[in-house]
């Protein structure tokens, strides 16, 4: 097919138009501000680099490695917990699978403030839903884990495994049954065959999936919110502190410029190697 | 096959404890609305729909209603045209230039909601415009539209072009290829798309936190209740805005059955 007299550039023309300006825009506006003096206003002032020194010095890093370690807990929790259902859904559900597939994709489309407010009565302590069944089926009584860290990483894992569980799945059925009764034949033993074989050639599903978490998690801030019960301080909190109470905003786009950065590093490798033509294309 | 059967009744254990961890706290949020008591006491001495009654007398459910429903329906005619010409320059030609506009376009995607969500909050202000519900639904077009392009994307890739060809050498125009042979063929990647544009909007919490103002998306208002004001008024809420977005999504599965079959 010819590429140059192509009308491909037409059609692209009006996304692209509009990326540029609502997201690449932005970011560059973002950037722009994080290099102002404290506290200004407008983008007029000579550059300089006082808010990224500040940043550090001021304890920001403290925020950002929450939210590191929240998004790299959560990555490899929901990794463990979507591998073995993304085997077990593929391999063995038959006609199970499309029906436990559909219904592991709906929360997907219910709000995350829907469900980490479920998940918040679940946990309350007392007159909560677990803590009052125990107490009233079996005059149990249990603490509660709401308001603390652990019980915010409960809710990233819970929002975010339908985001890994999805592409793993697409991976896992990337792989031929043939190969693995190969590998069995030729005397690999379970882990071999994971080793070896699945993971391999389930690894776009796995890269899509763990970068997907990983990502979405550095920005969470809801959880902590709604379950955490801000008992520790994320990055995204962090921001909008500096946006909205501090009003220094100079101060607000360094950190968010931080994040940026930290996840264009993560991104832009992996994204480069996919094939994205090869994904879609099924 | 003793232990074959243990495997088994494992394998299906497994499945349902994770499916069971995405369903309880959906299904907390029901019970928890059936009471009437400020406080919540669960196993509730009452059990009554009162709180539905309440909601549903409320203004504010329906104002937030309204506000969800504007931002959903821009974002899905905006994402459903933009994104309708974005899977055609992603997938049906080849062209210099395409693999760079394939990454470009995935990668909001790949970018934490909470900070572009603060990032474009930023560059509202900045530029003067007043968050409203209209920044509210820009904001999660910036990361609808890419989702919606590769959910058309896929209905193009396997999409054969030699059936245009043939309509062109029958002395097809232009316009009558488009409506006759391409439309219908990937109609049914535009009606997915229609489908991810409005529920994502509709369920959105991270972009229109910040940037939907004075505006309250029915999302932010839970979020804001769950943490401070509570009441029966707010799981009851929620549970209304969750089956009004499935009943407008059955809505429209119907409506393009009856069109179906009328024609």
């Amino acid at each position: 097919m010819s590429r140059t007299g192509s009308p491909g550039p037409w059609f692209a023309a009006p996304v692209a138009i509009f990326m540029l300006l609502c997201f690449a825009g932005p970011i560059l506006i973002v950037t722009w501000f994080s290099l102002m003096p404290s506290r200004t206003f407008e983008l007029t002032a000579a550059f300089t680099l006082e808010n990224y020194v500040a940043a550090i010095s001021d304890g920001y890093a403290r925020p950002m490695m929450w939210s590191l370690l929240g998004a790299a807990i959560t990555t490899i929790v929901t990794a463990l917990l979507a591998w073995p259902s993304a085997i077990i859904l593929h391999r063995y559900a038959g006609r199970w699978a499309t029906l436990v597939s559909a219904l592991i994709a709906l929360p997907i489309f219910i709000s995350e403030s829907v469900r980490l407010f479920g998940m918040s009565v679940f946990m309350m302590p007392r007159g909560g839903i677990l803590a009052g069944s125990l107490n009233a089926a079996f005059g149990i009584e249990i603490g509660s884990i709401l308001n603390t860290w652990n019980a915010a990483l409960v809710g990233m894992i819970y929002i975010h495994l339908p985001f890994m569980l999805f592409p793993l799945l697409l991976g896992v059925s990337l792989i031929p049954a043939d190969r693995i009764e190969a590998a069995r034949d030729l005397g690999a033993n379970r882990w071999q065959v994971m080793r070896e074989v699945e993971l391999p050639l389930a690894a776009p599903g796995l890269m899509i999936g763990a970068l997907l978490t990983f990502v979405l998690c550095l920005g969470a801030n809801a959880e902590a919110a709604i379950l955490g019960g801000r008992a520790v301080t994320v990055i995204t909190a962090a921001i909008e502190q500096r946006f909205n109470y501090a009003q220094d905003w100079p101060m607000g786009a360094a950190l968010t410029v931080g994040v940026i950065a930290i996840t264009a590093a993560i991104v832009l490798p992996v994204l480069s190697r996919l094939d994205l033509n090869r994904l879609t294309k099924r | 096959m003793r232990q074959g059967r243990h495997l088994s009744a494992l394998r299906t254990l497994w499945i349902v404890a994770i499916l069971a961890f995405l369903y309880i706290p959906i299904v907390s949020v029901v019970l928890a609305s059936l009471a009437n008591t400020r406080y919540m006491r669960f196993p509730h001495r009452v059990w009554t729909l009162e709180a539905y009654g309440d909601a549903l007398s409320s203004f504010t459910t329906w104002q937030l209603h309204s506000i969800s429903l504007s931002i959903a329906l821009s974002v899905v005619v905006l994402s459903t045209i933009l994104g309708t010409l974005g899977a055609v320059a992603f997938a049906r030609y080849d062209w210099r230039g395409r693999t760079w506009f394939q990454r470009f376009m995935v990668l909001p995607i790949f970018f934490p909601q909470p900070v572009l969500g603060l990032a474009l909050l930023l560059t509202f202000t900045a530029i003067g415009i007043q968050p409203s519900w209209k920044t509210a639904a820009l904001a999660h077009l910036v990361w609808i539209l890419p989702i919606v392009t590769l959910v058309i994307s896929v209905r193009f890739f396997g999409y054969d072009v030699a059936q245009e060809e043939a309509a062109y050498d029958l002395g097809a125009t232009h316009v009558q290829v488009v409506r006759e042979v391409t439309l219908p063929q990937i109609w049914p990647g535009i009606f997915s798309g229609i489908l991810f544009g409005f529920l994502l909007s509709w369920s959105n919490l991270p972009l229109s936190v910040f940037t939907s103002g004075p505006d309250t998306p029915l999302p932010v208002w839970l979020f804001s209740r769950t943490a401070t004001n509570y009441s029966p008024l707010v799981p009851s809420v929620a549970v209304i805005g969750t089956v009004v977005s499935a009943l407008i999504v059955v809505g429209a599965g119907l409506l393009l059955w009856a069109g179906r079959r009328l024609r």
